[in-house]
């Protein structure tokens, strides 16, 4: 049961970290909670629902969801973020929030409201080890094996590439890196991209592991991947990953231990607001020197 | 600067309550019907269409719609044609009021149905009370809607008998000692959670855990496995049929072979059944539609909405099509006028409904009928037993 559950937990941890990902990125630099990116997480498994019944192929699926979720992306920050760059950060925010209920209804409107199966789990096989009394499932593999792939592939952009360069400087100061020479545009379209790519890959994903898409599929990573984001220290990559391991470990532990005696999003947010009372920058971010 | 930061700020707000208020109506302005015998006779609905019940709230709009057509090809009321008023919910309290309001005051309805759930219907019940309008709640089912007053009716198992029919299914047809509960975390899921509770405990078996979540929920792999370690006899999950779904595909990877005995909540051929696929095959649920009745009521309506739906019906389009059957039964025998409407519900005697054989209504407008034992085979919903028991099914009437 032990080991079950820590297995649990990090695959919970893993979706979480996945899904906040994008929107981490998009704060990194941009600081807009940007929360339509909760949005694209929904849109991206409509849209390889929507080629996968076409094509029935699921690469082709996935591929294209992602890809056209990364171009809705750079549409997004060249169309509504962009324009609103000087404005109030709560601008962009409320903005945020109406593409949001936009798109959660245009896929009600599209799709239907009912959910709809993702069904390309079914050819991924359990995997039992009765020693350990543990059940792996096969989907598990996947979200596993996308989120360290996917994870390390971003700290090698983020630390070992001239566009890593160009984006933390932009994340440090936008000015200061435009004045250096840096093309901050292209920096900042390359960040909505890369996290509503991001964001397309979370959906599709969490689509297969539970069979099911529908159109409010967003509305638990909307607030979830905030507290994410928030206890991972605003911004910071690997603060997202830690925060999404420890979210997911003490849901699957308290709720595994002592059941669910508050659903198990209120156990998340009494986590967070217990670890915010100790480390209110979060616990990789940086205290701010006033 | 500032005054424009704030300018915009304020630009944005007021766009943005334009858009909630937009969303409220979708009936506009209409005058209430004239007191001629040739105007329609209009009927107050409202359902979930959007927000997250938007699957029920898509089968019961298109019940009502089915319903409303089927009367008036059956000559609607006396020669007078019947309209549907339609509204959506959002299955938001708030909503629910303001509708309750607009079809009291301004839209003319001589009589209303619910389409949502309990915390939406409880919160528009009294201002029908008030306005002195029947309501029938089609599938709501928290005892205090019908407590209002004499308006308000059900049309399906009040959550105490329905809990206590699961209750029976449990321990006295199935034999269960031991059992896990897990419950949706609101009003359906809790009264459901309760009553089952109180009546498998007189009977002397145990509830070894109880564990709640939201609707929303998806992973119940930490919470199954737990409950694995428990090895009850029987798990009962008062909930719907997104997170009944995850609960049945979890617990058949979870290898976790224990008997599932769901309720009317994951009654749902699109959402429950496909979702869950090959691992609901076994799950047992108490609801009010039976698939293999041999009313022809419940065989026409399952035909007819098939045919419009191109789908199988569930529990809530079959009980939100009967509420206007039952109003259409009471206004041709006693008169279209609100209280005539009531007066004539309040007579119906074994009336033939898609839900089964209605008994008729106690004091309080709850309805009595027996409850439908179903189980899932081969991936749909077949006859397993019927609960005609007077002790079981009897709506309490205070």
């Amino acid at each position: 049961m032990f080991f079950q559950q820590i297995v649990n937990g990090i695959v919970v941890g893993s979706v979480y970290a996945l899904t906040a990902m994008g929107a981490t990125l998009v704060y990194g630099i941009m600081r807009i909670l940007d929360i339509s990116n909760a949005g694209a997480y929904a849109l991206g498994a409509y849209i390889s629902f929507f080629f996968l019944l076409q094509t029935g192929n699921p690469l082709v699926a996935v591929v294209m969801g992602v890809a056209l979720t990364a171009v809705f992306g750079f549409i997004v920050q060249k169309f509504l973020y962009a324009p609103l760059m000087d404005k109030s950060p709560n601008v962009a925010l409320i903005a945020g929030i109406g593409l949001f209920i936009f798109l959660q209804d245009f896929l009600r409107l599209v799709g239907g409201p009912q959910a709809r199966e993702l069904n390309f789990g079914a050819m991924l096989p359990s995997v039992r080890l009765p020693g350990l009394g543990l059940t792996l499932y096969g989907t598990w593999f996947l979200i596993l094996g996308a989120t360290a792939v996917l994870l390390l592939v971003l700290w090698y952009l983020l630390n070992r590439s001239t566009v890593g360069l160009a984006w933390r400087a932009t994340a440090q100061d936008l000015e200061t890196a435009k004045a250096m020479g840096i093309n901050t545009n292209r920096v900042v379209a390359f960040n909505f991209i890369l996290g509503y790519g991001f964001a397309a890959v979370a959906g599709i994903l969490v689509g297969i592991l539970y069979n099911s898409i529908y159109p409010m599929m967003g509305d638990v990573p909307a607030y979830k991947m905030l507290a994410v984001i928030v206890l991972g220290g605003l911004g910071n990559p690997l603060g997202t990953v830690l925060a999404a391991l420890v979210i997911g470990m003490a849901e699957t532990l308290i709720g595994g231990y002592v059941g669910f005696f508050l659903p198990r999003d209120a156990i998340a947010f009494v986590v967070l607001i217990l670890i915010l009372l100790w480390r209110p920058q979060g616990l990789l971010g940086r205290r701010r020197v006033s | 600067m500032k005054n424009k930061r704030i300018q915009s700020l304020l630009v944005v707000l007021i766009a943005l309550g334009l858009i909630v208020a937009g969303c409220g109506g979708a009936g506009g302005d209409k005058k209430p019907a004239a007191a001629d015998n040739k105007a329609p006779i209009k009927i107050g609905f409202f359902a979930p269409v959007t927000g997250p019940a938007a699957a029920d709230g898509d089968s019961v709009t298109k019940a009502a719609k089915l319903a409303v057509e089927k009367i008036n090809k059956d000559g609607g009321i006396n020669g007078r044609k019947v309209e549907l008023v339609a509204y959506d919910d959002n299955l938001k309290p708030q909503e629910a009021v303001s509708i309750a309001q607009k079809l009291t005051t301004k839209d003319g309805v001589v009589a209303a149905v619910s389409g949502s759930y309990s915390h939406t219907t409880r919160a528009a019940a009294p201002i029908f009370e008030n306005a002195k309008i029947p309501m029938i709640a089609a599938y709501a089912l928290h005892p205090d809607i019908t407590k209002g007053g004499d308006y308000v009716f059900r049309q399906s198992f009040v959550g105490t008998a329905q809990g206590k029919a699961g209750g029976y299914v449990a321990v006295d047809m199935l034999k269960a000692k031991t059992i896990a509960i897990l419950n949706v975390d609101n009003d359906f899921g809790t009264t459901l959670a309760d009553s089952f509770t109180q009546y498998v405990e007189s009977k002397g078996a145990k509830v070894v855990s109880r564990d709640k979540f939201t609707m929303v929920e998806k992973e119940f792999n930490p919470v199954l496995t737990k409950i694995k370690q428990l090895k009850p006899d029987l798990i009962y999950m008062p909930t719907y049929s997104g997170t009944g779904a995850q609960i049945a595909r979890q617990a058949k990877e979870l290898n976790l072979g224990i008997q599932m005995l769901g309720t009317e909540g994951i009654d749902s051929t699109m959402e429950f059944l496909k979702v869950s696929g090959p691992t609901a095959d076994g799950i047992i649920i108490t609801t009010n539609l039976n698939r293999n009745s041999k009313l022809k009521a419940t065989q026409d309506f399952i035909k007819d909405y098939t045919a419009m739906a191109g789908h199988a019906p569930d529990m809530v389009a079959a009980s939100t099509y009967d509420c206007f059957m039952v109003l259409a039964e009471s206004m041709r025998k006693n008169g279209a006028e609100p209280d005539k409407i009531k007066d004539g519900i309040y007579k119906i005697k074994d009336f033939e409904a898609a839900t089964g054989l209605i008994k008729g209504y106690n004091k309080l407008g709850e309805v009595t009928k027996n409850v439908q034992v179903q189980v899932i085979k081969n991936g749909a919903f077949t006859y397993y037993g019927e609960i005609s028991d007077p002790a079981i099914i009897t709506p309490p009437d205070k």
